[in-house]
């Protein structure tokens, strides 16, 4: 089933709500016009009863009744709505002007109403004198009809107002609702028109109102990461490509050339020992990035061993070590951490920092590796002395085939520029974050890893 | 040593055939997997080198029916597959060793060569030795003609490493995993930098050069004729 819109369900809630309202000023009216009927009516009745009562005075009993009839009659003559019924304390009717109706004797005194074939009644019924034992009991009854017509047509009124009212607020609340959501709908317009090549859209944060503002906020900003990682991929898929044109065109180039006439022995080994590099960097390259795509496909499953951070460091410092010597590069650590995690995976991550912080470090400075551990878990950094890279290549520095010195052409070095986004997917992997800070000429690469349980 | 190769892609089978043969294994090359098995079964093979993707039977039903047959050779595993559970799959079923395309081959040579020494119990040898190169692995000294070097808990590693499989090519991504435990791509600068550092302390100070580097393939611990 199709859920209503918005401005349907708003429309339908403000008709209910005025639906309510009129029909609870209507009841209200209406029970008190009754009220004052029934008042006036009592008013009427009591005035009756009193002229009654002086024309009945002392006719207690059926023969002084008998005497006083026709001054009753005429009495009541005057007055077509009314009719009397005396009942003496016996129970057998003396006098009553209004033939068929029920008999009202076991009713008790005071006021009644009554309905009977069609017409309504309001009795009233009272003793012919007060207050004595075995006084004949008077019993007048007003025909109210009109009163009930009034009520009736009241009711219509009432109802009709309810339907209207309910229908005009139903309309002019989905009009209403509309106009209030339009920047909701402007919302889906724009979410509705995001395709691959229109990423750059934004909603005018602006413009909207307040409650609408965060959502649009929200939307902007997973826009700006939907374009970021856009983006980034095509961004990748061109620098395969290009990372690889390169050595492709110097494999080509160079068989070709080799070919092209016959050579000595050893012109053909050196030829083929140029391919054999550009062949394994070629590999190398394959190799980082189907770790990477396993990366992305959640394929990288760490195993959970308990390692001593301090012992692997030390193990990947000693690695390093105659690199760095012969770089004059001073290597330590400083603290240690226990964790839960792969032990090749993080030495594969570390090693990636270190062989980075190594190669960016003058001679004469320092790479620290920095470990401990705090509330939320264990963190490591990896610190060295020398340039620093500037703020805004901060953000991309993990991004693939980033190299923060551009001036290092591709196919340099054995490394195409993937070694930090692949410490950052063994991180992530972990659970854990990493981050580079650079300031006053030292750079640390900080890698935050959760406690587990 | 025999060994069996199954390989079903043509280019790939031919040149494993003749790295192999040519470094002194009599290599048979089989292009499907039922041909294959039949003769991992039959043939006495001391290796076997499997593709997992193959016609007829893949690579992990040969070895099922290998071990199953109560074989105990000595399975390597090829594959472009580098999928994690792939890999448990494949030990789990008892292959010894595993090698994702691309690999180079000299790696492949080494873990063959690596594998079929795990057969063979070589007797507890207390020194190791090539011309006038002496390692002593109890007293854990070198000398070199006599004179004693001093080498670094690291280098001493390398040197037996490079001392026990003398002849064979090493590659770096191997004396990195072997020496340092380092099993992945790692910097492999390192390896060049350690062992330029064992050759200023075993072989710059002797005209006869023991450590040699084989270009684009790794180093190689021999005597060689000037």
């Amino acid at each position: 089933m199709r859920r209503l819109t918005l401005s349907g369900r708003l429309a339908l809630l403000f008709a209910g709500c005025t639906a309510v309202v009129s029909l609870l000023a209507g009841v209200l009216f209406s029970r008190a016009s009754e009220a004052h009927f029934i008042e006036l009516d009592q008013q009427l009745l009591e005035g009756k009863l009193i002229a009654m009562r002086s024309a009945l005075q002392g006719a207690d009993d059926p023969q002084r009744f008998a005497e006083r009839k026709a001054q009753l009659q005429d009495e009541l003559s005057h007055q077509p709505d009314l009719t009397l019924r005396v009942t003496g304390a016996d129970g057998a009717v003396w006098f009553d002007s209004a033939k068929g109706l029920p008999a009202t004797a076991a009713q008790p005194t005071g006021l009644h109403s009554l309905q009977h074939d069609g017409t309504a009644y309001r009795i009233y019924s009272a003793a012919l004198e007060p207050g004595q034992a075995g006084s004949p009991e008077l019993t007048l009854m007003l025909d109210i009809t009109h009163h009930q017509h009034f009520l009736q047509r009241m009711q219509h009124l009432i109802w009709l107002t309810v339907g209207l009212s309910a229908l005009a607020t139903a309309l002019l609340g989905a009009w209403a609702a509309r106009s209030g959501l339009r920047p909701l709908r402007r919302m889906s317009e724009v979410a509705a028109g995001v395709s691959a090549s229109s990423l750059t859209q934004r909603l005018p944060e602006q413009q909207m109102p307040g409650e609408l503002a965060e959502l649009a906020q929200a939307f902007n900003a997973m826009l700006g990461r939907l374009d970021d990682s856009f983006q980034r991929l095509s961004a990748f898929s061109a620098d395969i490509a290009h990372e690889l044109r390169t050595p492709l065109s110097n494999l080509l180039t160079h068989t070709q050339v080799t070919l092209t006439r016959p050579r000595a022995l050893e012109d053909y080994r050196e030829a083929l020992h140029s391919n054999l590099e550009e062949l394994q960097w070629m590999a190398q390259l394959v190799n980082d990035m189907l770790y990477l795509a396993k990366a992305d496909h959640g394929l990288l499953t760490p195993k959970r061993e308990a390692l001593e951070l301090g012992d692997e460091t030390d193990m990947l410092l000693e690695f390093y070590s105659p690199l760095a010597e012969d770089a004059g590069i001073a290597l330590g650590r400083e603290g240690s951490a226990k964790i839960q995690g792969d032990r090749s995976m993080l030495r594969r991550a570390l090693s990636n920092l270190l062989d980075n912080a190594l190669r960016f470090t003058p001679a004469g400075g320092e790479v620290r590796v920095r470990l401990g551990e705090t509330a939320k878990g264990s963190y490591l950094r990896v610190e060295n002395t020398g340039e620093g890279i500037p703020p805004e290549r901060l953000p991309r520095l993990f991004d693939r085939f980033y190299r923060a010195d551009p001036a290092r052409h591709e196919g340099s070095s054995e490394h195409a520029g993937l070694g930090l986004a692949i410490t950052q997917s063994i991180i992530r992997a972990h659970g854990g974050q990493i981050r580079c800070e650079s300031a006053q000429g030292r750079t640390s690469f900080v890698i935050e890893l959760p406690r587990q349980e | 040593m025999k060994l069996l190769i199954v390989e079903d892609q043509p280019k790939t089978g031919h040149y494993l055939r003749q790295g192999l043969s040519e470094a002194g294994f009599n290599a048979e090359l089989v292009a499907d997997g039922t041909t294959g098995q039949h003769l991992a079964l039959t043939g006495d093979y001391s290796l076997l080198i499997l593709d997992v993707m193959l016609p007829g039977r893949d690579g992990w039903q040969i070895l099922q029916a290998v071990r199953g047959a109560g074989l105990e050779i000595p399975v390597l595993f090829l594959t472009a597959r580098d999928a994690v559970e792939d890999r448990v799959h494949g030990l789990e079923l008892g292959a010894d060793d595993y090698l994702v395309k691309p690999f180079a081959f000299s790696e492949l040579l080494a873990r063959v060569r690596s594998l079929l020494r795990r057969g063979s119990s070589t007797p507890q040898e207390t020194t190791l030795q090539l011309a006038d190169l002496r390692l002593d692995l109890i007293r854990r000294r070198v000398e070199r003609n006599g004179q004693r070097i001093d080498l670094t808990a690291k280098e001493f590693s390398l040197l037996e490493m490079l001392l026990r499989r003398q002849g064979e090519v090493l590659p770096k991504t191997l004396i990195a995993s072997q020496v340092w435990d380092m099993n992945f791509d790692s910097d492999t600068n390192v390896i060049e930098v350690a062992i330029r550092r064992l050759r200023l302390k075993i072989d710059d100070d002797y005209p006869n050069k023991l450590i040699h580097t084989v270009r684009g393939m790794g180093y190689v611990l021999e005597e060689r004729q000037a």
